[in-house]
This record gives structure tokens, C-alpha cells and sequence, in this order.
């Protein structure tokens, strides 16, 4: 029976020009004319795969291994084998149809992309593949497909949902269209949506099989939190420190399922580690939310920083970075020196432990020294790892 | 080793070629973008194959058919000629479909308008 797990999967990733290059104007045939066109040809297609088929089993060019079909067949024809001709026709019409509108396929393209935050790509593929690495010390199929998968899929999930059910507060706050955030039109909503599970899904369905038990959890747990932190119903990001676990739990579970992936040993250090990441995400989201509280508060959102504060809040990132550093010196040498990296963040936070939420909007500029920061720090944690590294073998 | 399957498909093969030239179908209605489509359907379903075969779900075999040239390990050429045939089919089909129901709808169209138009 495990090819009917294998088909549903390429199905969908048939489906994605589909979603994402076929919409008005189109070439595609007006109205209900275009299922016609493909109920049509799959008639056709499905009597010839019967003829064709038959043929080719009975000449044994191919079958298929024991116990992975159903053994429903027609003649010699496994029912499996009508999968190939209704994916053709769900995958090349529409992709001949997408192509023939005019730069559709540059503009989606860069639609995705910019959704997906290409800064930030490096936040959720670093820790995996940091901690994948330093644990297995190879390069093989899980790293690369993990990577890809935290590079890409992953954050066009993420920030895909949550710039579709963020679109009323979003067009309040004109901050969230240039780098920060794209603001995308309504019309592409539903295009992002499932573009954005239908490109994750063949990844996750290869990870899934390859990784064990535990593993699969993890990646469970991540995905929540990347549905839950936006999703209606259920807006973690509106919920007062949760939002900000939320938000730690995106960048932190790449890591550790990169840990679990690799099968790594669960020491003192490692959950110090993984515990510190933890709390300066936190702290980053936090302090990120202070610079919005007029904004939140006017587009009736609620935040961490809109119900303790916009002082509060700053000084709880101090105290979560505070406690971070802490624990970095509970994990082995080198690790200990990484304690030393929270400081720039403390001195990015100081300035505005007397911030008023009259004056919030001025944290905007920590938000920003912190977004070019990260870059200096990951620079330094990468020289620490490599350091590590080298002790290690 | 015999040529008979791969002559098979080449010459199933050239069939497509010859409707796609006769009725402006494919590649002959806009070979940029029909190579594009090819490409892309025969990686995919490579992909399929290479999916399938490694979770020991599909089998090759050794036929007295084929040639036993091999692109990679279990994938014969013919499977590859094969792809290739099977998405120019697809594509013809298709377009044979959207102009046959194209010219129905056409000639409906007309009629439906000078009922409305008459008195």
C-alpha cells in the first residue's frame, strides 16, 4: 500500500502551476469549457494507459513490487497506473496555459519570494544545518533537503499565512510594506496559501520518511507554531507571551530537529543551548513588538508589548537576553564565550528601557540595528562553531 | 537486446510530431513554451520514477524487448522516451480537446445571438 501514500504527494505538486499560474486573464478556455478540455482527455489518456499498459506489463518492461498496490486492476493494469496520465493533466495543461500570460511566471515568482522574506531565510536553514552538522559532522540527503525545506518552504509558510490573515492590520501600518514585510494584494491570497503548503508538502513528506518517531514530532510541533502564530482561530501572536514563545518556537525547532534528525545526545549543554536560543528569540519578538503598540493598539491587535507596555516590555527582553547569555555558560568550551554576544543586544535594548508608548515608534531604530546585528552575531557564532568543531575532531 | 520497444515509442513518438505540425498544436504553436512544459513533465515524472523505485515500489525488468541501455541505475532509455511520448500525448490531447470544444462553443455562440437579435 505505499504507493498510495507516494501519489497524493506528486498529485499535489502537479497541482502547483495550477494554483499559482492559472488566474484571470488566462489563456486557459473561458468558464466550465477547461474541465471539458481535461475530463475529455482523461477519457482519451485513460483508454490508451488501458491499451498501452496491458501491453507493456505483458511484455514485462516493468511491474510493481509485492504488497505496495492495491491489486486493483484492469486486465494486467494496476488502478495505480491511471496516476500518471491524470497528474500529465493536471501538471501541463495548466503550466501551457500558465506560460502563455505574459511575465505570470516572473510575477508569481517574485510574489512567493518576497513573501517568504528572503532575509530571513538564513534564520530558520542556519540553526537546522548548524545543528545538524556539528552533530553528524557529514553532508548528505537529509542536510540538503532540511535546508532547502528551512530555507525556503518553510519561512513562504509562514510569512505566506500570516501576511494573508495580517492583511487588515498590515494596510494600518505602512511600516510592514518595504523590507520588513510584503504587502501583498487580496487577489494573491489564496494563490500564496496553497502555493505556499502545496511547495512545502514534498518536503515534508520526504522528511517525515526518512526522519524516526521523535523527529516527526518536532517537525509537528514546528508547523503548529508556524500555523498557530498567524491562523484565525487561533492568533498566538495576539496572545501575550505566547506570542513570543510562538515566535521563539520558528527559529529554535529548526534547531532542534536538526539535533533530532541527527539522533544527537541530549547533554546539559545541548538543552542550555537550545533553552538560550529559546529566550533570545524571545526576546528579539518582544522587543520587536514595542516599536508597533500605537499601531497594534489602534488596529485593535494584541501583543506582548500591548498589554504589559511598551517599558515593560523592553525590560523583559533585557532580562530574557540577560538570562540567555547565563546559559550559554552552562554549555562546553568554546560555548561559554557566546555569553559574551548578548551584550550588543542588551546595549541595542538600553536606550529604550525609558521608552514611552507614547514614543514607541522610536524602537524602530533598535529594530533595525538589530536586524544587521544578527548578521555580526551569526558571523561570530559560526567562528565558535567552527572553533568547537575543530576541539571535537 | 532488441530494438522493438524503443522503435515502438520513437515511431508512437513521431506520430506526435506529425499531428502537432498538422494542426499547430504544440511545439508548432509555440515551441519556446512547449519545450518548457516537456521539460518540466518529464522531470517530474523522472522524479516519480526515481521516488517509486526507491521505495522498491516499481520493478524493473529485463525484457527481450528492450534494448538494456540504462540512463541510471533502473531506469531504462525507453523509460526516458517513454516520458517524453507520454507528455507530448497529453499535450496534444489536450489542445486537440480546447480546439474541438473551441470551434462547438464557436458555433453556438452565433446562433444563441441571432436568436436574440431577432424581432
Amino acid at each position: 500500500m505505499t504507493y498510495a501514500m507516494i501519489i497524493p504527494v506528486f498529485l499535489a505538486l502537479a497541482l502547483v502551476p495550477a494554483t499559482l499560474l492559472v488566474r484571470a486573464p488566462s489563456p486557459a478556455p473561458p468558464g466550465r469549457r477547461a474541465p471539458a478540455v481535461l475530463g475529455l482527455s482523461f477519457a482519451v489518456l485513460a483508454v490508451l494507459t488501458v491499451v498501452f499498459d496491458n501491453l507493456m506489463i505483458a511484455a514485462g518492461f516493468f511491474d510493481y513490487g509485492d504488497g505496495h498496490i492495491t491489486e486493483l486492476r484492469i486486465g494486467l493494469v494496476p488502478v495505480e497506473d491511471f496516476a500518471y496520465p491524470l497528474a500529465a493533466l493536471l501538471l501541463l495543461p495548466a503550466l501551457w496555459w500558465g506560460l502563455g500570460e505574459r511575465g505570470r511566471l516572473t510575477a508569481t515568482v517574485r510574489t512567493l519570494v518576497a513573501t517568504s522574506r528572503p532575509v530571513s531565510w538564513v534564520n530558520t536553514a542556519y540553526p537546522f544545518a548548524a545543528a545538524y552538522v556539528m552533530t553528524t559532522g557529514r553532508v548528505d540527503l537529509p542536510l540538503v533537503v532540511g535546508t532547502l525545506f528551512f530555507l525556503f518552504p518553510y519561512n513562504l509558510l509562514m510569512y505566506g499565512i500570516n501576511d494573508v490573515f495580517d492583511y487588515e492590520s498590515d494596510l494600518l501600518n505602512p511600516r510592514k510594506g518595504g523590507v520588513e514585510g510584503a504587502l501583498v494584494d487580496r487577489s494573491e491570497h489564496r494563490m500564496i496559501l496553497v502555493g505556499s503548503v502545496l511547495l512545502a508538502l514534498p518536503f515534508l513528506a520526504w522528511l517525515f520518511l526518512v526522519g524516526g518517531a521523535a523527529a516527526a514530532w518536532v517537525l509537528v510541533v514546528s508547523l503548529f507554531a508556524v500555523v498557530a502564530y498567524s491562523a484565525k482561530g487561533l492568533r498566538f501572536k495576539e496572545v501575550p507571551f505566547l506570542d513570543s514563545a510562538t515566535s521563539a518556537t520558528h527559529f529554535v525547532s529548526p534547531a532542534v530537529y536538526g539535533l533530532v534528525l541527527a539522533g544527537a545526545d541530549w547533554r546539559l549543554g545541548t538543552v542550555a543551548l537550545c533553552a538560550g536560543f529559546f529566550l533570545w528569540s524571545m526576546a528579539s519578538q518582544a522587543f520587536g513588538a514595542v516599536q508597533d503598540v500605537q499601531a497594534d493598539r489602534d488596529g485593535g491587535l494584541k501583543s506582548i508589548a500591548t498589554v504589559l507596555g511598551a517599558r515593560p516590555t523592553v525590560w523583559a527582553a533585557a532580562v530574557f537576553y540577560l538570562t540567555a547569555g547565563l546559559l550559554m555558560l552552562l554549555t562546553p568550551w568554546p560555548g561559554p564565550l557566546a555569553s559574551l554576544l548578548v551584550l550588543p543586544y542588551l546595549a541595542n535594548v538600553a536606550p529604550y528601557l525609558t521608552v514611552t508608548d507614547a514614543g514607541c515608534e522610536r524602537a524602530n531604530r533598535g529594530w533595525k540595528r538589530f536586524l544587521w546585528l544578527n548578521y555580526v552575531t551569526g558571523f561570530l557564532v559560526t567562528m565558535l562553531l567552527i572553533w568547537s568543531w575543530a576541539l571535537a575532531h | 537486446m532488441s530494438f522493438l520497444y524503443l522503435g515502438f515509442l520513437l515511431l508512437s513518438l513521431a506520430g506526435m510530431v506529425v499531428l502537432d505540425v498538422r494542426r499547430r498544436l504544440f511545439f508548432a504553436a509555440d515551441a519556446r513554451r512547449a519545450a518548457l512544459v516537456l521539460l518540466v513533465g518529464v522531470l517530474f515524472f523522472l522524479a516519480w520514477d526515481v521516488a517509486g523505485i526507491g521505495l522498491g515500489i516499481f520493478l524493473h525488468s529485463q525484457s527481450r524487448f528492450a534494448t538494456g541501455w540504462m540512463v541510471a541505475p533502473q531506469i531504462p532509455v525507453e523509460e526516458v522516451v517513454f516520458l517524453v511520448f507520454l507528455c507530448y500525448l497529453t499535450m496534444n490531447v489536450v489542445r486537440l480537446a480546447e480546439q474541438l470544444l473551441g470551434r462547438r462553443a464557436a458555433v453556438v455562440t452565433p446562433e444563441a445571438r441571432r436568436e436574440v437579435d431577432a424581432p
